[in-house]
């Protein structure tokens, strides 16, 4: 979701952001999200058959895209969290926007959840009643405090009250790493049914590589900011944010080395057939090239590589590898569990999104990304 | 959409107060069971057709199916038909991932589904051990089947009118309930029934005297997937 902004009008001097390319900006977008409108009729009136999904796989796209953009909103408030928890000064100009992040990633991520709902209209019931054993009714409830504390923090962000942001940081920091994101992960951890979901690891994996995701979009959303407004963007402040990103990525592959490693080692059915689907099923193409090739061997490649390092341009386009290559990852996480049949006999599932699947998605998004812009604009959220 | 009372309000709020007055007058209630043989079992597939008829189930929404498992290599080969209901596990990871308490334990032993409660997140499906779950995707046989959205099976002793109603189960996770409604009237489930070899058994597992509380103690019986912990009420005979 790389994005850009007309923040920059005011500059008017700047060749980059005419009127002109503005309003084709918003045009596109609001097209795309009126495809998604549309789509999304098409969905209410004849239900889930619209999509791809049978009682053999249960979950899919929409599914992926939740927890690919709470990964993102956590991902991007423990970044700001560091910030104002931890003193980081040098990252501060960053503060705002990834809060920013935070609130629209979290809200798409609702967007998402609700589209795959078999009754739409009944999602206040998540609310209204309770089960105290199930993960999903406390992640709603997490969800909800989570949202409410990041407009929270925006505003006092706005009001550079530090002292606020410092309290709401540290209370916001356990919420996001176990409520949250955590707790997003310990919804599929906890599933005893489907070995490949259930490890101890696989919560711990979830914060990191929203860690990986959140760091990595809103580096890419600092640089395409500052380019376009035809400012350089700061090169200490673009390394430091890659070191974060390459950081957590390089912890996040091992985890994920580790929680594979003892997999194999288990010789469970179920979980050595999830694995094989994995790497040289139907979906060994989104692992290595998608999960490995773009969101870790790239991003690492550019990194490390002393000249691509010194350009703001590389670092770009290893923060949006990432970002691509942790939607890898989300997919990876829920559909290739589910193809796996339960009892041998069973059918197995198979799954590819349908056009419905695909388009509200894109339509999510880019109503996510109008939102920014709008934000951006009407907002005072650069520093300067 | 239902209209909530003040009762449900309460029930909303206090879940374990909601148990605690439910208990009392059901413990004296019977606890289902259903005992499977195997070694009777021809695999005709009958009971996955008759439950198909007695729950109007639409396509995509099977309650009962037969497992086919082909073992050894010819001419020394042997086939092992499992039917697979619904377990009705007493510990029911359904139940226990339910976001909005939908899928509950009844106190006769059967995991029921409030259809009108279920938000249709698919979280039971994925949670289940047994694949016992299915999603009502909307789905129709009237193009091969004249009559068939007329009406709906009384599932749970609810009358749910047409298919194409507004009380139909569509949006909602759906699976065996061991014919509940036929229980209500004092009838065995439909697969028991009709099983061609015999090969069900049902009956109360409170009644020591019942052939499912003998066959249950047979050095013959076992569970699905004992591992997982669900305590299934499904018992086969090896």
């Amino acid at each position: 979701m790389s994005t850009s902004n007309q923040s920059v009008l005011k500059t008017n001097r700047k060749p980059g952001v005419t009127p002109v390319k503005a309003t084709s900006w918003y045009i596109v977008l609001f097209l795309l999200m009126l495809i998604g409108v549309i789509a999304f009729v098409i969905r209410a009136l004849n239900g889930l058959s619209t999509t791809n999904l049978s009682s053999a796989m249960p979950w899919g796209t929409w599914v992926a895209f939740y927890i690919y953009f709470v990964g993102m909103s956590a991902g991007a408030f423990l970044l700001t969290s560091l910030i104002h928890v931890f003193d980081m000064e040098h990252l501060e100009e960053v503060g705002k926007d990834a809060t920013l992040v935070a609130i629209i990633s979290m809200v798409l991520a609702l967007f998402f959840i609700l589209m795959d709902l078999g009754h739409m209209e009944r999602f206040w019931h998540a609310i209204w009643y309770w089960n105290s054993t199930s993960i999903l009714s406390w992640e709603i409830r997490f969800y909800t405090i989570y949202i409410v504390l990041l407009l929270a923090e925006l505003y006092y962000a706005l009001k550079h009250d530090k002292k606020k942001l410092k309290l709401l940081g540290a209370i916001g920091i356990p919420i996001a790493i176990f409520g949250v994101h955590g707790g997003t992960g310990v919804l599929f951890a906890v599933v005893k049914a489907q070995p490949y979901w259930n490890t101890a690891l696989f919560p711990v994996i979830f914060v990191i590589s929203a860690l990986v995701s959140g760091t990595a979009l809103v580096t890419a959303i600092y640089i395409i900011r500052n380019k376009i407004a035809g400012k350089e963007p700061d090169i200490s402040l673009v390394k430091s944010l890659a070191s974060w990103m390459v950081l957590f990525l390089v912890i996040d592959v091992g985890l994920q080395f580790f929680e594979i490693l003892v997999g194999v080692y288990g010789l469970e059915e179920q979980e050595l057939a999830t694995l094989a689907t994995i790497f040289t099923g139907s979906f060994a193409l989104n692992f290595w090239v998608v999960q490995m090739g773009i969101g870790v061997i790239i991003p690492l490649i550019l990194y490390f590589n002393p000249r691509t390092r010194q350009s703001t341009t590389a670092m770009f386009w290893a923060a949006v590898a990432v970002v691509i290559g942790i939607l890898g990852v989300r997919f990876n996480i829920v559909v290739p569990a589910l193809t796996v049949p339960v009892l041998p006999g069973l059918p197995a599932g198979y799954y590819y999104p349908s056009w419905i699947e695909w388009t509200i998605s894109i339509g999510i998004i880019s109503l996510g990304i109008i939102i920014y812009t709008l934000a951006v604009k009407l907002l005072p959220i650069d520093n300067k | 959409m239902e209209k909530i009372t003040r009762r449900e309000i309460f029930k909303g709020l206090f879940p374990r107060v909601e148990v605690a007055l439910a208990g009392g007058e059901e413990t004296r209630q019977p606890r289902w069971t259903m005992v499977i043989d195997l070694a009777k079992c021809i695999g005709c597939d009958t009971c996955t057709v008759s439950c198909k008829a007695e729950n109007r189930t639409p396509p995509g929404v099977t309650y009962n199916v037969v497992l086919t498992e082909e073992k050894g290599n010819l001419p020394n080969v042997m086939v092992i038909n499992t039917p697979r209901p619904c377990m009705q596990c007493d510990r029911p990871p359904c139940a226990q991932v339910c976001p909005v308490r939908a899928t509950y334990k009844m106190a006769n032993g059967i995991t029921a589904i409030d259809y009108d409660r279920c938000i249709g997140c698919r979280y039971c499906i994925t949670a289940c051990p047994y694949g016992a779950r299915s999603f009502d995707f909307g789905d129709s046989y009237e193009a091969e089947m004249l009559g068939y959205e007329a009406i709906q099976a009384p599932e749970y002793g609810v009358q749910r009118g047409k298919r194409q109603g507004q009380k139909a189960p569509k949006g909602t996770t759906r699976k065996c309930h061991f014919c509940f409604h036929r229980l209500q009237r004092g009838e065995e489930p439909a697969c028991v029934e009709t099983c061609l070899g015999d090969a069900r058994y049902f009956g109360d597992l409170n009644d020591p005297g019942s052939v499912v509380s003998k066959l249950a103690k047979s050095p013959r019986a076992f569970h699905l997937k004992e591992e997982m912990g669900t305590h299934p009420r499904v018992i086969y005979l090896k």
